[in-house]
């Protein structure tokens, strides 16, 4: 069941993704039994964890917490930088401007704030060093050409058969129809700059790293 | 004002009175094809919601609704049913059946909906129940257990009336069950017969299977069949060997499975079958729609079974023989370089599951899954939904225990692929597709067909949309505020058409304005 229902954002030995790694003994939302329980039954409101009530019994998602459970080890490798190093980091090199953590920062990017619990250190290294490797749901890019020529791009906010909602990089709202305009198109990548990678040390990357993985959350 | 006297002018009107709903695919034939016309490709832009009926019952609706007397009935999820006025929307009665605990399920419990005979309502439960119910009251009148739940099986399939017998099938080949097609008394909820889709050692068939593996052979009938009363034959889809995407211990063609059978609608004896994906690999079951249309093919009128498999080819058959007509692909394939002569695809190497994943194509969900389809008349067309994408099949070994999850397979998505979706117009005399509307993704919605020339459908954003069933152009669309996942269906009530469907958890119905009915008249 875990690879039917989990592995496509857990990973197929469970050790997180664009999920987070589930192999750790504590959870986004809870740590007993229980909460494991309830965050697969009714999945956790506003993150991709949808519930699966529906299509599991609870005999089933009780066989599933047993086998997370199972799964426990350790914490893995730790990025070895400087949390507060990566946090003064963040703010000062511009993650901030289009990232959230708690009350401060940008809408344009996920909000970052739970990003510790949430996500591997694996799929956070990748999401800095090649943004377009994988695409959080929500965060593709749009791109409209207007009726009148004017071209507007924007990371979606909205996106269906015939229209599309998106937020460009000033923070602007747009809702456009497909029928109304010249060109709307969705993109798999990232507004997110491509080069961190280059533009950061690997001493900088760690210090990051060790920054985002404190990022938990209201405790 | 010119508008509205071409309106009056192009319309012919039927004398609509009342036209029901009252089986699955409208007709037994599964055409899902409305004769109604008042709603048309010159009006349809009027179309305008007449009641919503929130049901409060949360999850995934799949449910054809029926329509007559005066009344909608329409199944819910978790044992739900509704008898609403057609009317208004209000509720008449309520049905509900706790589910017990401890059940296996592949794809949540869903339901598909009622057959009706007569005063009776017919529905499976979840745990694999069938029940009979008063279609005035909702009370129930018998309850039959169609097979065992502790052991991996479910219901969700709406029933299929023949005569005197109510047709159901069964799912769970996810289990490592042994499927089969049921008839029952519709007066008793009595057993008639039974024709179990996996063979067994000694039957015909019997030796496509490996050991004892047809003992956990899957096979499950999971969408309602189809019925040709003047060949007294009974068309039922068969569903993915087990286990799923991994076939090492169940070598062979493994019959009945990814097959539609054909069987005498008295004893359930096989007439004859057909398998589309022999020693299937990937979890394309053949479940979808068995559609009865008679169609002139290379110049020879033919008694026909059309259907868009989910392995990613339209298939046209002989219904009187099983014999192969033709096939095309009508989404992305990798794994067949065609169909050949006698029906049999022609493989292509290195496409099955392994330990490191095969990319293969279609997905798992495959070109077109269990989505109800159309076939118009009047077009000539058939209409259904198609899923166009790859994934990764993975082969992993797992031992059987009796009741549990035996798939000894998986899949994954391919990094920086996205399955897209359609809506597609097929020649079922060729298997030409004649038009197609790109979607942004995949969706569970179905398809209704009418005289009016529309192709109604939705889409997983919960946009109902209205095509020109010739051309594939949108003339209208409605956002419902629901995940679509059930089909569109019409009815006539009070010399009014009407359009109804579930979206989300709601059912809604929508209708022309009056004051423009009033015109017209």
């Amino acid at each position: 069941m875990f690879r039917i229902y989990c592995t496509p954002c857990h990973g197929i030995q469970a050790q997180g993704g664009r999920g987070p790694r589930v192999t750790r003994g504590t959870h986004f939302s809870g740590e007993n039994d229980s909460d494991l329980f309830r965050i697969i039954a009714q999945g956790v409101t506003g993150t991709e964890m949808p519930p699966f009530s529906d299509q599991m019994g609870e005999d089933m998602i009780w066989r599933l917490v047993s086998y997370i459970r199972s799964t426990t080890q350790h914490d893995p490798v730790a990025p070895g930088g400087d949390a507060k190093a990566g946090e003064r980091l963040f703010w000062d090199k511009g993650c901030g401007g289009c990232h959230r953590v708690g009350a401060r920062g940008g809408h344009l990017g996920p909000d970052l704030t739970r990003e510790g619990r949430q996500r591997s250190l694996v799929y956070l290294r990748e999401s800095i060093v090649s943004p377009n490797a994988e695409i959080s749901p929500g965060f593709a890019t749009i791109k409209i050409v207007t009726s009148e020529g004017k071209r507007i791009t924007g990371v979606e906010k909205g996106f269906d058969n015939f229209s599309a909602q998106l937020m460009d990089e000033r923070g602007n709202f747009y809702s456009f129809e497909r029928a109304n305009v010249t060109s709307m198109q969705r993109e798999f990548r990232s507004l997110m700059p491509e080069g961190y990678g280059t533009m950061l040390s690997s001493a900088e990357l760690n210090n990051l790293l060790a920054y985002l993985i404190t990022l938990r959350g209201p405790q | 004002m010119n508008r509205l006297l071409c309106l009056c002018g192009c319309i012919s009107l039927l004398a609509l009175g009342q036209d029901d709903w009252r089986t699955y695919g409208k007709n037994t034939l599964g055409w899902r094809y409305s004769e109604l016309n008042e709603i048309n490709t010159n009006n349809v832009r009027q179309l305008t919601p007449q009641w919503i009926h929130q049901t409060g019952v949360l999850g995934t609706f799949e449910a054809t609704p029926l329509v007559f007397g005066g009344l909608m009935y329409v199944t819910g999820v978790a044992n739900h049913a509704w008898a609403l006025d057609a009317l208004t929307g209000r509720t008449i009665w309520k049905y509900h059946k706790t589910a017990p605990t401890g059940l296996n399920l592949c794809c949540g419990q869903v339901n598909r909906g009622f057959a009706a005979l007569g005063d009776k309502l017919f529905k499976v439960n979840i745990e694999g129940t069938l029940v009979a119910l008063d279609a005035k009251s909702g009370s129930l009148l018998w309850e039959t257990q169609i097979a065992d739940y502790k052991k991996g099986f479910s219901a969700t399939a709406a029933p299929l009336i023949v005569k005197n017998l109510v047709v159901t099938g069964i799912a769970g080949a996810e289990f490592g069950t042994r499927g089969f097609v049921d008839a029952y008394d519709a007066d008793t909820g009595k057993r008639v017969w039974r024709f179990y889709t996996v063979a067994g050692p000694g039957e015909p068939g019997g030796k496509t299977w490996g050991g004892e593996s047809w003992q956990r052979g899957g096979g499950s009938t999971w969408i309602t069949g189809t019925y040709d009363a003047a060949l007294d034959l009974i068309y039922w889809g068969t569903g993915n060997p087990g286990p799923d995407m991994n076939g090492d211990d169940r070598p062979g063609d493994n019959l009945y499975t990814c097959s539609v059978v054909a069987l005498d609608a008295a004893s359930g004896k096989l007439k004859w079958h057909f398998q589309f994906t022999p020693h299937d690999l990937h979890d394309w079951d053949a479940v979808s729609d068995p559609v009865l249309a008679d169609l002139t093919v290379a110049g020879k009128k033919v008694r026909a079974l059309i259907q868009a498999n989910r392995n990613g080819f339209f298939y046209a058959l002989d219904r009187t023989n099983g014999k192969f007509l033709h096939a095309r692909s009508y989404t992305t394939v990798s794994w067949a370089d065609g169909i050949g002569p006698e029906g049999r695809p022609n493989l292509i190497p290195g496409q099955d599951p392994s330990e490191a994943g095969t990319r293969a194509c279609p997905g798992l969900g495959g070109g077109h899954n269990w989505q109800p389809t159309a076939f118009s008349p009047q077009t000539g067309l058939y209409y259904f939904h198609s899923t166009n994408g790859c994934e990764l099949f993975y082969k992993v070994k797992q031992d059987f225990m009796e009741g549990q999850w035996y798939q000894a397979s998986t899949v994954d998505k391919i990094r920086g692929e996205h399955n897209t979706g359609s809506i597609v117009a097929v020649d079922p005399t060729t298997g030409e597709t004649k038009w197609r509307f790109e979607m942004i993704s995949s969706t569970a919605a179905g398809v209704l067909a009418t005289a009016g020339g529309l192709v109604f459908a939705g889409d997983g954003q919960g946009y109902l949309i209205a095509f020109d069933a010739r051309s594939g152009q949108v003339l209208w669309k409605f956002q419902t505020g629901g995940n679509i996942a059930a089909p569109p269906i019409s009815y006539a009530l009070n010399g009014r058409q009407l359009i109804a469907l579930v979206a989300g958890e709601a059912l809604m119905t929508l209708e022309l304005p009056h004051v423009l009915l009033v015109l017209l008249s």
